[in-house]
C-alpha cells in the first residue's frame, strides 16, 4: 500500500467511525422509516378515500325488458376493452314513474350518467357534459342495436401472442433512465451534503494543524469523502437489506396466485434497461459513488473555506440549488437522450454521473461508461486538488483569521 | 544523516503587508535540543510552521533530516502544534495510535505505546477516557505523546511547557531528555526561560520577525557583562574607590557589572584594599536578563509605534 493510500484510509476511519459510532447516526440510519411511515399513513388514508369513491360509482340505464339482457351482455364483453374501467352498469326496468333526472339526482352514490327511453335514440342525463360513462353508456345501446340488425355476427377466435424479448419500449426506458437519475439524486442530495460540514469539526477543535503537519491535505480532503463514502454506502445497504428481507417476507406471505393476479408489477418487472439488468444496476453504482465524490468534493471545498458554523448554514441553500440544477439538468437529458442537452448534460462533469446513469437505459454501449467513469474521477482529482490549493493558500496561511477573503493582497 | 537535522534558511512570510518573518535561518544539529526563544508575537509559530512545510514560505527554503523536503520526511517527524487540538470524542490510546497512525505508525504497536507512555507519565487512569473528559494539561500530555509515538528523529514542540503544572513541566523535561538520549533532536519554542537554560544545548532568539541572536545557552549569557556582588568586613564606604564607577550599594552588599578582563585585577584591588571580604560573587547574568537585553535592543531599535508591529499570534 503507497503511504498516501495509507493516510487517505487512516482518515477515513476515523471519520468513518467517528459518525456511525454515536447515537445520532441510529437516527440518521432510521430517518427514513419516519418517511416510509408517513408515507404509509398518508397512502392508505388515500386509498381508502378512493376505494369508498369507487365503490360508490355507478352509471344506469332504463330499458325495456326485452332490452335488458342484451345490454347486460355488451356491457360485460365492452368493459374489458375500455382503457378506464367504467363505473358499474345498473339496469332498472323502465317505468312511466321513473324519470332519469331524479334517478340522476338520487342520494347514496355517485350517478355519473343515467340512460333512458328507446335504444336508438336514448336519453343520456349525465353530471358532466361529455363525459366518459355518457359516451360509454352510448356505446353499449350501440352495439345493442348492431347485434340486432346485422344478426348474431360469426364469432371470432384470436390467437393472442406476446413478444417475449427486447420488447421493451423506449418510453419504458426511458423512464427507467429518468428513475436512475432521480434515485441517484436523491441519495446523494440525502448524503452528500454533510461532507460541507465536515472540516468544521477538524478547525473547530484545532486538529487540522496535526493533520496538515502529518499527511498531505490531498489525502485529508480524501480520506474525509472515503468516510463520508462508507457511510452513505452503509446507509444504502442497511435500506437494500430491510428492502430484500421485506420482499421475501412479504412474497412467503402471498401466494403464487395472488402474484400472478396483480399482473401489472410483473409486466413492469419485465421492462429492461438497454444495457441489461445487471450491468445497469453495476453502474448505476458507480454512479453514484462519482455524483457522490464529485459533488461531495466541491461541497468540502466550499466547506473548508467557510469560518463559522453559520457561514455553512448559509452554504447549504446555494448548494442544495446547486444539486437540484443538476438533477434537472439531467433529468431533461434522460427524457431527450439523443439531444444536443443530453450531450451536454453527459459531458459536464457535475451532471455527467446522473445524465450517463440514464443513458445506460436507453443505450446499449458499455464502453462508454468506462470513459465517463474515467472522464468523472478525473474531475474529483481536480476539484480535491484545487480544493486544497484554496484551502492552503487562504486558511492555512491567512495570518488573522480563517477567512479565504482575507487573503493577502499584496 | 548529515550533521544538521533543520536547515531552514531566509524563511520569509508576509500577513498581507506585514512581515512576520523576515528572513529566518535555522540551523539544528542533529541530537541536540534546540530552543527557540522569543517575546510573544515574534514569529516563532510561522516560522515552526513554515519550517514544517505547514505553510508555504514567501520565501526561503526548509531541509529536514538530511537535505529532504519537509513533506518527504513528515513520517520522520513529530509535531506538536502551539495550538492543541484532539478529536474530543477520542479515547487517548485511539487518539494517540490515531496521530501514530498518520506518522506511518501501524494501530496495534501505537495503541501498546499509547499505553505504556500513558503509565510512565502517570496517566494511567485515564487511558481508555474520552478526551473531552480530561483536564486541558492531561489533553496535552495525550497530545504529546500522540506527537512522539512513532519514534520520530525529530520532534517539534511549540511551546509545550504552557498550560502544563509544574510537576507535568517536571515530567516534560524529563521525556525530553530522554528522547534525546534516544537519538533524536528536538527543537522547542518557548519564552519561559527556565525550560530554555535547563534543556536547551543550542538557542536562537526571534524577536521583530528576525533571528537576533544564535549560539548556546553560554554564548547568549556572554553577551551581558558579569555581575558581581561584594560586601566588604569593614563597611565602610571607603572601597567605593577601588570599584568601577556604577557600583551601587543595596544594604551591606555593593553591586555592579564587569567586563570579563576585569576580574583579576578587580580581586587583587580587593585583596590589596584591606576592607576585607564578607561575601563576594561574580556570576553571569541569567539567559533570563540576556534574553530581556536582547528583546529590548531590539525594541530600541523600531523607533515606529509598537502596538502597530504586534501580530496577534493567536489567530494565526
Amino acid at each position: 500500500m503507497t503511504p498516501f493510500l495509507r493516510n487517505l484510509l487512516v482518515i477515513a476511519r476515523r471519520d468513518f467511525l467517528a459518525i456511525v459510532a454515536t447515537p445520532t447516526f441510529l437516527l440518521f440510519l432510521l430517518a427514513p422509516l419516519f418517511m416510509v411511515g408517513m408515507g404509509l399513513v398518508g397512502g392508505m388514508g388515500a386509498s381508502q378515500l378512493a376505494d369508498s369513491a369507487r365503490g360508490a360509482g355507478r352509471i344506469v340505464a332504463i330499458a325495456d325488458a326485452a332490452d335488458i339482457e342484451a345490454l347486460r351482455a355488451a356491457d360485460k364483453s365492452l368493459r374489458a376493452a375500455m382503457p378506464r374501467e367504467p363505473a358499474t352498469l345498473e339496469i332498472r326496468l323502465a317505468s312511466a314513474s321513473l324519470d332519469p333526472v331524479a334517478v340522476a339526482r338520487e342520494k347514496g352514490s355517485d350517478t355519473y350518467a343515467v340512460m333512458s327511453g328507446p335504444l336508438t335514440a336514448p336519453r343520456i342525463v349525465e353530471r358532466e357534459a361529455n363525459s366518459s360513462s355518457g359516451r360509454y353508456l352510448a356505446l353499449i345501446a350501440g352495439e345493442v342495436v348492431r347485434g340486432r340488425v346485422a344478426g348474431a355476427p360469426p364469432p371470432i377466435a384470436p390467437h393472442f401472442e406476446a413478444l417475449t424479448h427486447g420488447g421493451t419500449s423506449i418510453a419504458a426506458q426511458q423512464s427507467l433512465g429518468f428513475g436512475a437519475v432521480f434515485v441517484i439524486f436523491l441519495v446523494t442530495l440525502l448524503l452528500a451534503g454533510q461532507t460541507v460540514s465536515s472540516l468544521a469539526e477538524e478547525k473547530g477543535n484545532k486538529v487540522i494543524e496535526i493533520l496538515a503537519a502529518a499527511v498531505p491535505l490531498e489525502s485529508v480532503f480524501l480520506g474525509k469523502l472515503l468516510g463520508f463514502l462508507g457511510v452513505a454506502i452503509l446507509f444504502i445497504v442497511f435500506w437494500l437489506v430491510v428492502a430484500i428481507a421485506g420482499g421475501f417476507v412479504a412474497a412467503t406471505q402471498l401466494d403464487p396466485a395472488a402474484i400472478a393476479a396483480a399482473g401489472k408489477p410483473a409486466a413492469a418487472l419485465a421492462v429492461a434497461p438497454a444495457s441489461g439488468w445487471p450491468f445497469f444496476i453495476g453502474v448505476g453504482f458507480a454512479y453514484f459513488v462519482m455524483a457522490f465524490l464529485l459533488l461531495g468534493a466541491v461541497f468540502l471545498g466550499v466547506g473548508a473555506q467557510a469560518g463559522t458554523v453559520r457561514e455553512i448554514q448559509m452554504l447549504s441553500l446555494p448548494i442544495t440549488i446547486f444539486q437540484v440544477g443538476m438533477f434537472s439538468l439531467s433529468a431533461a437529458a434522460a427524457s431527450a437522450p439523443e439531444s444536443g442537452l443530453a450531450k451536454f448534460a453527459q459531458i459536464f462533469p457535475f451532471s455527467s454521473p446522473f445524465a450517463m446513469a440514464a443513458r445506460a437505459a436507453t443505450d446499449e454501449g458499455h464502453g462508454i461508461h468506462l470513459l465517463a467513469l474515467g472522464w468523472q474521477a478525473i474531475w474529483v482529482a481536480l476539484v480535491v486538488y484545487l480544493s486544497v490549493r484554496l484551502f492552503r493558500a487562504g486558511v492555512l496561511s491567512g495570518g488573522s483569521g480563517w477567512k479565504f477573503w482575507k487573503r493577502k493582497q499584496a | 544523516m548529515t550533521e544538521f537535522s533543520v536547515e531552514a534558511t531566509g524563511l520569509t512570510k508576509y500577513f498581507d503587508s506585514f512581515k512576520a518573518v523576515d528572513h529566518v535561518s535555522l540551523q539544528v544539529p542533529a541530537g541536540c535540543i534546540y530552543g527557540v526563544l522569543g517575546p510573544n508575537g515574534a514569529g516563532k509559530t510561522t516560522s515552526l510552521r513554515m519550517m514544517l512545510g505547514i505553510v508555504d514560505p514567501d520565501e526561503g527554503t526548509s531541509r529536514l533530516l538530511g537535505g529532504h523536503r519537509p513533506q518527504a520526511a513528515r513520517h520522520r517527524i513529530g509535531y506538536l502544534p502551539e495550538e492543541r487540538g484532539l478529536y474530543p470524542g477520542m479515547k487517548a490510546r485511539e487518539a494517540i495510535a490515531f496521530m501514530g497512525a498518520l506518522r506511518g505508525l501501524d494501530w496495534s504497536e501505537g495503541r501498546r505505546r499509547a499505553a505504556t507512555f500513558m503509565s510512565e507519565l502517570g496517566l494511567e487512569r485515564v487511558i481508555d477516557e474520552k478526551i473531552r473528559k480530561m483536564s486541558k494539561g492531561m489533553a496535552q500530555m495525550v497530545q504529546l505523546i500522540g506527537s512522539i509515538v512513532h519514534s520520530p528523529d525529530l520532534i517539534v514542540l511549540d511551546e509545550p511547557f504552557s498550560g502544563l503544572d509544574p510537576v507535568n513541566q517536571e515530567r516534560l523535561e524529563t521525556l525530553v531528555k530522554r528522547e534525546q538520549g534516544r537519538g533524536a533532536t528536538i527543537l522547542f519554542s518557548t519564552h519561559v526561560m527556565a525550560h530554555a537554560e535547563r534543556l536547551c544545548d543550542r538557542l536562537a532568539i526571534i524577536a521583530r520577525s528576525a533571528r537576533r541572536f544564535e549560539g548556546t545557552v553560554d554564548e547568549a549569557r556572554a553577551l551581558l557583562p558579569m555581575q558581581v556582588r561584594y560586601t566588604p568586613r569593614d563597611g565602610s564606604d571607603a572601597v567605593a574607590a577601588l570599584l568601577p564607577a556604577g557600583a551601587a550599594r543595596k544594604g551591606e552588599a555593593w553591586h555592579f557589572a564587569i567586563e570579563d578582563s576585569a576580574v583579576e585585577p578587580l580581586l587583587a584591588r580587593i585583596t590589596a584594599g584591606g576592607h576585607g571580604v564578607a561575601g563576594l560573587s561574580i556570576a553571569r547574568p541569567a539567559l533570563h536578563d540576556a534574553f530581556v537585553h536582547i528583546v529590548r535592543q531590539v525594541d530600541a531599535g523600531f523607533d515606529g509605534d509598537p502596538e502597530e508591529d504586534a501580530i496577534e499570534e493567536d489567530a494565526a
